[in-house]
């Protein structure tokens, strides 16, 4: 049986296969690496960072849903230097590229975080303007093109290094802000972020949620995150991380063929922790079975 | 030496079966469960069982309710090495523990453990107090057994709905070789209402007698261990509690977990779930 090619290259950033983590589902890695290699993955995508630390929202942060999560955790991180010094150290001596989401309050600090990591063993930036979870910066920034386009040509001025945007869902019209990334001078577009959700206690007559609102996710939001993707790979020519519930190879196999280069695994982490392993073998599965010689033929391959 | 040196132990996502799930109460059940061993391990006495120190827990998968997603956390109510069983106590609250406690024996999961920090009782401490209040009695079983064979006294309080829900009752008279002091809301076993009382009763008890506790572990809902834990502190009394939370994870990864202690946001899956009770900002 002949292994199929699984290497990819998301807008400059060389992955030995198309399987990276969702921010913030798999901290740096660590304590994933206790049940599997890390470097089995094409990247690890840390958890969102900030120039200093953030508290994060009140508790309960996390409410269960059909099918899905909804979290509120706020982007709690203890800074950028905590990163450098604790985790991407931890990174750089594993053979897996580090792509470091990273957040902020204004667009200084986005442009602040890039310049305090660009000393750093980074492979590339995920600029997160989608989380909805936070007042400032986050998901507010990400959903008008004014603010998009200057926010990440900002990044841009402050990095060689291949920049990702990460879009959020919450919006009319997602080609719009994928093509506002492209042509301020994204390299890749990462999608979808949570999808702002709320769940009801009827007979407390409460949100189960401290904050109410909080980003869905999970199995839940997979169509949409399809249609994302697929909607994004008609209107940019960057190439598209996809991600929104998935769990298996075949789910990462649909968003390869909608057009992602690369996929994110995420809420899947926490239902099984060998579930990012699980899909890269499960694409190199379905390669094997559909006598796929490089996955590269699966990007945007979706008839219709 | 602190009680829970095995937290050090490397998890893995082991497979489990039930061997058996008695019904307590209405919402009560006992559930055993043979874990085999992980694939990594070198054959080993009991695997998991073996190497789960009290106060850690397991993080459980729910694989015959597909919508429900996220496992669920269940500390340890006794283990057995040799056989590689171990037990857990579970209160239906929701679907998921609605789910559990229609399995049958040979329902098969699997759960990550040992997970977090135990209870950890320092050297030369002689006298103990352990407070568990509803489910929160099971958590503590193994650190009473420990506790007796280190050779500490220890005094129990347990408070529960019914006298029928005092399901750790009898095992930890047989541990300790004393009966629990127990109290139910409605009266049916001990004394009537919370079991705060009696344990201010106890630590003034003891002080009187001239052989006051010097560690007390509190578990059960969060209000008896705000006030039970407050009542030991202010007799002098080293103690510590069993943070409960929603939880995704259960590694120490996705931050859902998070305790207010004194030195910020903590995490009750790694950082936890036993905290000192001087470390926690209580809501």
């Amino acid at each position: 049986m002949i292994q199929p090619n699984m290497a990819v290259n998301l807008g400059g950033l060389p992955m030995k296969n198309p399987v990276t983590t969702a921010s913030g589902t798999f901290a740096a890695g660590r304590e994933y690496d206790q049940f599997y290699p890390v470097e089995r993955l094409g990247a690890v995508t840390t958890k969102g960072v900030s120039l200093n630390g953030w508290a994060g929202n009140d508790s309960p942060r996390i409410a269960e849903t059909p099918s899905g999560m909804l979290n509120s955790i706020g982007l709690q991180n203890p800074g950028v230097r905590h990163l450098v010094e604790h985790d991407l150290s931890w990174l750089e001596g594993r053979d897996v590229p580090a792509i470091v989401n990273v957040s902020g309050h204004s667009f200084e600090e986005y442009v602040q975080v890039i310049e305090a990591l660009e000393e750093a063993p980074v492979d590339a930036y995920e600029v997160n303007i989608s989380c909805p979870n936070v007042d400032e910066g986050g998901m507010t920034m990400g959903c008008h093109v004014p603010s998009v386009e200057k926010v990440v040509a900002m990044c841009r001025a402050a990095t060689k290094r291949p920049l990702i945007v990460k879009l959020t869902p919450n919006v009319t019209d997602i080609t719009e802000i994928a093509r506002a990334a492209e042509a301020s001078g994204a390299d890749a577009i990462s999608l979808i972020n949570t999808l702002l959700g709320m769940a009801v206690d009827a007979r407390r007559r409460r949100p189960k949620l401290a904050r109410a609102v909080g980003g869905l996710s999970g199995p839940a939001v997979k169509p949409v995150a399809l249609r994302m993707v697929w909607e994004c790979h008609g209107a940019v020519d960057v190439p598209i991380l996809g991600m929104g519930g998935i769990c298996t190879g075949e789910d990462a196999v649909e968003f390869m063929l909608c057009g992602a280069t690369a996929v994110a695994v995420g809420t899947a982490n926490f239902m099984d922790p060998m579930a990012g392993l699980k899909v890269v073998e499960g694409i190199a599965e379905y390669c094997r079975e559909q006598g796929v010689s490089d996955v590269n033929e699966l990007i945007g391959a979706l008839e219709c | 030496m602190a009680c829970s040196e095995s937290a050090a132990a490397v998890l893995a996502d082991h497979r489990a079966a039930v061997l058996s799930n008695e019904r307590a109460t209405d919402v009560l059940y006992v559930m055993q469960l043979q874990v085999e061993p992980s694939s990594g391990e070198q054959g080993g006495e009991g695997g998991l069982a073996s190497s789960l120190a009290p106060g850690q827990f397991v993080h459980m998968s729910v694989p015959t309710l597909q919508s429900h997603i996220l496992r669920r956390p269940f500390s340890v109510y006794a283990t057995d090495p040799a056989s590689g069983r171990i037990e857990v106590l579970y209160q239906v609250v929701g679907e998921g523990t609605a789910e559990m406690a229609r399995w049958k024996p040979g329902q098969q999961t699997t759960m990550i453990g040992p997970i977090g920090h135990g209870w950890t009782v320092p050297e030369g401490v002689s006298r103990a107090l352990l407070v568990g209040g509803g489910v929160g009695a099971a958590p503590l079983f193994m650190l009473c057994e420990q506790l007796v064979a280190r050779g500490v006294h220890v005094d129990v309080v347990l408070g529960a709905a019914t006298k029928d829900a005092l399901v750790c009752r009898s095992r930890y008279e047989a541990a300790c070789g004393c009966a629990p002091t127990c109290s139910t809301d409605d009266g049916t076993f001990g004394r009537e209402g919370f079991c705060t009382p009696l344990v201010e009763e106890a630590i003034a008890n003891s002080i009187e007698e001239g052989r006051p506790y010097d560690y007390g572990a509190v578990c059960g809902p969060e209000p008896l261990m705000r006030i039970a834990s407050r009542a030991m502190t202010a007799a002098g009394i080293r103690c510590q509690v069993s943070m409960e939370r929603r939880m995704a994870c259960g590694v120490g990864a996705c931050l859902s977990c998070v305790v207010d202690t004194v030195s910020g946001k903590r995490r009750a899956c790694v950082d936890g779930p036993v905290f000192d009770a001087t470390e926690v900002v209580w809501r």
